[in-house]
């Protein structure tokens, strides 16, 4: 719980964390996995100690000295690199990136100029939301568009979500590749001078119609709870998105007359959007799907592509605790981001004490969490196991 | 490799191994030349392509046409014309198999030779490279594009490609998402296309633009979308040649004669890159009053962004820091002008350990020491801006209502700003900066601009007296042509053409 946090006992903590409850065996063989053909040893792994010193160009041969390098180092945070086709640690200037997973960062705070209920670092349930949103949307790409399989979910630790994939295809996929992901994941786009954000100049691709499907599922309670234009500010902001001035006008005027209430008003938007359409033929091949670049501004994941396009880009590692906050960086199954609750997830603090209120709760979705991350790590292994198989008799047939 | 052009001795080469050798006017470059040629020949090949290749440049950037539009190649067509390149507009029309007239065999012949000598000299940097490939596959996608449809199968067979459609039970299956995910003319019927499946990462270009069906991993492309799989792969393979003829380099190089020459040829267009003004120390209480005047818009932006809120997220960081570097900022001003703003709203231990870093690195001073250079328009117009954050191009990042008060408010003229947000409704980012610049300095000189501390340099030259003050409206030919072809040179046209489409 915030309250019981106090970052000057992490010295402390840490090393039992690390002994009682860091799942290293399972970690160990998630690195592993991902590192083949090449060996545990050329991961980079990077550490934050005390008083933010960083130690880049870590490695480990095995989990006996991941666990000797965890007590001696008692890290504050962990992070992953890439694996490099040599150990990291020797000859870094001529290491070369061979494979990394595919990773994907969300954060809340990119969602500042959509969310009323929270700002900057604080997350409450009701912006969690968009976190739900997030995960449904890209999980549902990755694995139905790009075929992707073992797609590993983890809380940020404070206000976001990380995700990574760890399949051959993915692990090994080049910079350009890792960009026309990003970009074709990527829709809303511009900055502090851009009012709209999303602009659909031909017809929706089907991934946008069906991110939109799974939108409309949160889109009402999303639009309640973050009172998105049943304030003024929320109202100007909303009229700002609509390019067309005379709709615009009419909108304004329609929605002020109304009651304050975000349902309301924009069930009031769509039917004038729609007779506006109809009245004004010429007008509206412009705004023609006004109501879609809408929804998508409002409630579409907002990537941070650089984490994504970058090779070699560090990120947090699951079960790593988030020193601010000492919460454990959990494992979720994305179906199960909706009951996801932020009070619930295990903290360093509650773990370590026994006497803790939540301590039997956080004990059992700490549990969960590492069998949720187990789960992932086998099929991961079966599928790798597959494709050397198929490798190796690919080969065969070619002598 | 290619590089023994020179001495490798070769039989003497007759038509028919001509016709054996290049039975198509397209080919992927694959087999190097091994024949002998003259000195003479080789200059004037290599001449002849890089006209080629900047005749591609010059329709884009210059003349602003669309990439493979009918213009744009109308244009490039009748400037081949026009500049004696006869043979390179008989390649580029009508790219076939057919005609083994010697006239066309010959055509083949030069084709292949020149491209792999300008591999030589464009090996050198990486941002010769890129130009280079940018280039080269320009040439590749318009000659592709004009060919009939026999002369494709006829590619596709003497290059080893063989795919097979998707079976008419699939397709139908999936007609619903072909339609609303392949990119075709509303003229076009997608139900009489044929579909093949190729892996997503053959077809990146389509992929980023979500102009293809995408399942389990595979893309669905319609037999025109084949130029995806094909650039892709002459891409790569251009880009592992480069690297390649970069390491042998020093082998050619003995060879005095070649050498001069092959320099040369790139030399000529590489333009500044503002890496480091060493001769001008730019004081950093001067910056407020600097912004005001010689700062481009995108610079003047972040610096009062940064004075106003105390902070900037990394992209501006980068963008201003690197920025303020080329003009001649030092490194400890840098410090101190970035810590002063940002301890107005953090600790100073928070500066020091979360943000000092990156300004020293911006300077080459930690991680991988590399001096970094200053972004030029094309990196700036192409960043992907995100919420929260004020970097890019202003012309390009903003809502045209607010870039039109922004003007208003820093003082611009109604007409001057209407003809400055024209433009950019145009697309033309760059003009508008020119003529931004013209505005704001009182002149005409129609620079084109294409970097920011390009913009700065111009601006102190007139303010300090250097240049004298054209009057307004009077053109100045003479000088303009220089400045504007060092300009399309530095660019990548490649980047160009995805803003220009989007």
């Amino acid at each position: 719980m915030a309250d019981q946090h106090d970052e000057n006992l992490l010295p402390d903590m840490l090393p039992l964390y690390y002994t009682r409850y860091f799942p290293q065996n399972i970690f160990c063989r998630w690195l592993s996995c991902g590192n083949n053909p090449k060996p545990l040893s050329n991961r980079e792994l990077s550490f934050t100690l005390a008083d933010d010193v960083y130690l880049r160009y870590l490695s480990i041969n095995d989990q006996k000295e991941f666990q000797t390098l965890l007590q001696k180092k008692c890290p504050h945070k962990l992070d992953i690199g890439a694996v490099y086709n040599t150990k990291p640690s020797i000859d870094r200037h001529d290491a070369v990136v061979l494979a990394r997973e595919l990773v994907f960062d969300i954060d809340l705070t990119d969602y500042d100029e959509v969310r009323t209920c929270c700002q900057e670092a604080i997350v409450c349930d009701k912006c969690w939301k968009f976190m739900v949103v997030a995960c449904e949307i890209i999980h549902t790409a990755l694995r139905d568009d790009f075929g992707f399989q073992n797609i590993l979910w983890v809380f940020s630790g404070r206000r976001g979500v990380h995700c990574w994939v760890s399949d051959y295809e993915a692990r090994t996929l080049d910079s350009p590749g890792r960009a026309a992901v990003a970009d074709y994941l990527c829709l809303i786009m511009g900055g502090e001078n851009q009012n709209k954000k999303v602009h659909f100049a031909s017809d929706l691709h089907s991934s946008i119609w069906r991110s939109l499907t799974i939108i409309d599922k949160y889109f009402e309670e999303i639009l309640q709870d973050q009172e998105l234009i049943s304030t003024t500010e929320g109202l100007k902001s909303f009229l700002k998105m609509i390019p067309d001035e005379t709709l615009a006008t009419q909108v304004q005027e329609n929605l002020e007359r109304m009651p304050r209430s975000s349902l309301e008003r924009w069930d009031t938007f769509v039917t004038t959007y729609n007779k506006y359409c109809k009245e004004n033929i010429n007008a509206t091949r412009k705004i023609k799907y006004l109501v879609e670049e809408i929804k998508i501004q409002y409630c579409y994941p907002r990537l941070d592509v650089n984490v994504t396009k970058g090779f070699n880009h560090l990120l947090k590692s699951p079960f790593s605790i988030h020193p601010k906050t000492g919460k454990v960086s959990v494992v979720f199954k994305p179906e199960h981001a909706k009951s996801f609750k932020l009070e619930e997830i295990p903290t360093i603090y509650t773990l370590l004490d026994d006497s803790a209120q939540d301590n039997v709760q956080h004990q059992s979705n700490m549990r969960a969490a590492v069998k949720n991350f187990q789960e992932l790590v086998f099929s991961l292994e079966k599928a790798e196991a597959m494709r050397r198989k198929n490798d190796a008799n690919a080969s065969l047939l070619e002598f | 490799m290619d590089l023994k052009i020179k001495r490798k001795s070769n039989k003497t080469v007759i038509t028919g191994s001509l016709v054996e050798n290049y039975p198509h006017d397209l080919q992927m470059y694959k087999v190097p030349p091994t024949e002998n040629i003259s000195l003479h020949e080789f200059e004037a090949l290599a001449l002849e392509r890089l006209t080629l290749l900047r005749c591609l440049s010059t329709a884009t950037t210059l003349k602003g046409l669309r990439p493979y539009s009918e213009e744009w190649t109308e244009f490039v067509l009748n400037d081949l014309k026009t500049q004696g390149l006869k043979y390179y507009a008989r390649l580029c029309e009508k790219s076939s198999c057919g005609t083994q007239d010697v006239a066309s065999l010959q055509a083949r012949r030069k084709d292949h030779i020149a491209h792999f000598i300008l591999r030589l000299a464009y090996c050198r940097t990486e941002e010769l490279r890129r130009w280079y490939i940018a280039r080269e596959l320009e040439l590749f996608k318009m000659r592709f594009i004009t060919m009939k449809s026999d002369d494709v199968d006829a590619f596709f067979n003497q290059n080893n490609l063989c795919y097979t459609s998707i079976s008419d039970d699939e397709k139908n299956e999936l007609i619903k998402y072909l339609r609303e995910s392949t990119f075709h003319q509303s003229t076009q019927n997608i139900e009489t296309f044929k579909f093949y499946k190729v892996k997503f990462f053959e077809v990146l270009d389509l992929v980023k633009a979500r102009k293809v069906y995408l399942k389990g991993g595979y893309a669905y492309i319609p037999h025109k979308d084949f130029i995806s799989v094909l650039s892709a792969q002459f891409r790569t393979h251009l880009r592992q040649s480069l690297a390649i003829a970069c390491q042998h380099l020093g082998e050619i190089e003995q060879d005095e004669r070649l050498v001069s020459l092959l320099k040369g040829l790139h030399q000529s267009y590489s333009g500044n890159d503002f890496i480091s003004n060493t001769k001008i120390v730019i004081p950093i209480e001067s910056i407020d009053s600097l912004s005001v005047k010689s700062f481009p818009l995108c610079m003047r932006q972040l610096h009062e962004n940064l004075r106003s809120a105390h902070h900037l997220k990394h992209g501006g960081r980068l963008q201003y820091g690197l920025f303020l570097k080329g003009i001649g900022v030092t490194l400890e001003d840098s410090l101190r002008f970035w810590r002063e703003e940002f301890t107005k709203i953090m600790e100073l231990d928070k500066f020091e350990k979360q943000y000092a870093y990156n300004i020293r690195y911006n300077y080459g001073k930690e991680g991988s020491k590399k001096n970094y250079t200053p972004f030029n328009c094309l990196r700036i117009i192409t960043n992907n801006v995100g919420p929260g954050e004020c970097h890019g191009c202003p012309f390009r990042h903003s809502d045209i209502n607010i870039l039109k008060n922004k003007l208003k408010g820093y003082g611009l003229e109604g007409q001057a700003v209407n003809d400055i947000l024209d433009v950019t409704k145009k697309g033309h980012f760059q003009i508008a900066c020119s003529k931004y610049f013209d505005t704001v300095h009182n002149t005409g000189l129609d620079l084109g601009i294409n970097h920011p501390n390009q913009f700065f340099e111009e601006s102190q030259k007139l303010l300090q007296g250097e240049i004298k003050v054209v009057p307004k409206k009077e053109p100045k030919p003479s000088n303009n042509i220089k400045k504007e072809q060092d300009n399309f040179e530095d660019m990548d046209l490649d980047e160009i053409t995805e803003w220009k489409e989007t």
